[in-house]
């Protein structure tokens, strides 16, 4: 009988580095991408928002997100601000506003006009059922004497565009 | 002459793989599974009134659309992801029952598209005028997010807020 000169019953090894390498690459890529995903964004229920414009930022811009919960929380990057429960005032978030507004580049407020004011937004995310006051809160802050940031932009989510007309309500 | 010896080299060691491709393949299944991607989010813009510092030019009366928002009847607390009764505790949501009124002007409304007809009735009227929101006492994020979208889908642009009125309340007691 004639023999095949390969030889199948032999050892095998295979090479395992590219597999490897692609295994760490995906899971490099996995916990950035979760990290930069959720660090600013708190996981907050939106209220929907039929007409709101896509959120699409310039990650050059740096754009300061603020997130209030339904208890009044202030966070911004997972770092608490404020809490109703342990009320300081507004210290950390006033400071943090006004480090935010020192950075921005200034503009007249309007064409011509005199009044130079931090040219970048700020945005607020608040969950749906957030009491107002918290919100203008904020806005109080923004509008202080040195931070004098009064552009505001307010999260809200998306209706999908096939959603049909009725589904930006919300309690009414 | 005694005959040196050459130096023996070290055997290729071979190190079992497995349990390392065992434990990279879960730590891949775990973060492919507790990812959470941005969701779908959007924008409303407005701004805060721009009347600080120190002006030089002369200022203009400019007459304004007021929207008061006032809560009539609070609604019934749900879960705010599904159609359930809320639990006490945690976020939640309003349901249908949540009755909030309108002031536009002198005129005042609990419907929202009677709110959005009577706002484009203005904005035809003065295109250039800006819009007011005051929300009361006891609204919250998600009545004044709806609102603000109608005044937006009407046309305007130049939208303020009035600050908090349960702060200045507290003030004058």
């Amino acid at each position: 009988m004639k023999l095949s000169k390969t030889d199948p019953g032999g050892d095998i090894a295979m090479d395992m580095t590219p597999m490897i390498d692609v295994t760490f690459q995906l899971i490099i890529f996995f916990m950035l991408l979760m990290d930069m995903s959720t660090k600013e964004l708190e996981d907050l229920v939106l209220p929907k928002a039929a007409n709101a414009d896509p959120d699409k930022p310039n990650p050059a811009d740096r754009r300061a997100v603020v997130n209030i919960t339904a208890d009044g929380r202030v966070l911004v990057k997972r770092d608490l601000l404020y809490d109703p429960k342990n009320d300081d005032g507004y210290v950390k978030l006033k400071e943090f506003l006004y480090q935010k507004a020192r950075l921005m580049p200034k503009a007249p407020t309007e064409p011509g006009g005199s009044i130079m004011a931090p040219d970048k937004p700020i945005l607020v995310r608040a969950d749906q059922s957030t009491p107002f006051k918290y919100i203008q809160k904020v806005m109080e802050l923004c509008g202080d004497q040195q931070i004098q940031i009064w552009k505001i932009e307010l999260a809200a989510a998306e209706v999908p565009k096939d959603d049909g007309s009725g589904a930006a309500a919300g309690g009414n | 002459m005694g005959k040196s010896r050459a130096p023996s080299l070290p055997e290729e060691m071979k190190g079992d793989m497995t349990p390392m491709i065992d434990v990279v393949f879960q730590l891949l299944i775990f973060f492919m599974l507790t990812i959470k991607f941005k969701t779908l989010e959007g924008k409303l813009s407005a701004f805060l009134p721009k009347d600080v510092g120190v002006n030089t030019s002369p200022a203009v009366p400019k007459e304004k659309v007021e929207i008061k928002l006032k809560v009539e009847r609070e609604g019934t607390k749900l879960d705010p992801r599904e159609d359930m009764p809320w639990s006490g505790t945690g976020p939640y949501r309003y349901g249908p029952d949540r009755i909030v009124k309108y002031s536009i002007g002198p005129k005042s409304t609990t419907n929202l598209k009677e709110a959005a007809s009577r706002l484009r009735e203005l904005y035809l009227a003065d295109k250039e005028q800006p819009a007011t929101i005051d929300p009361y006492p006891g609204t919250v994020y998600a009545d004044v997010v709806l609102i603000l979208d109608e005044v937006l889908k009407v046309g305007y642009r130049d939208i303020s807020f009035v600050g908090d009125r349960s702060a200045t309340a507290g003030a004058k007691k």
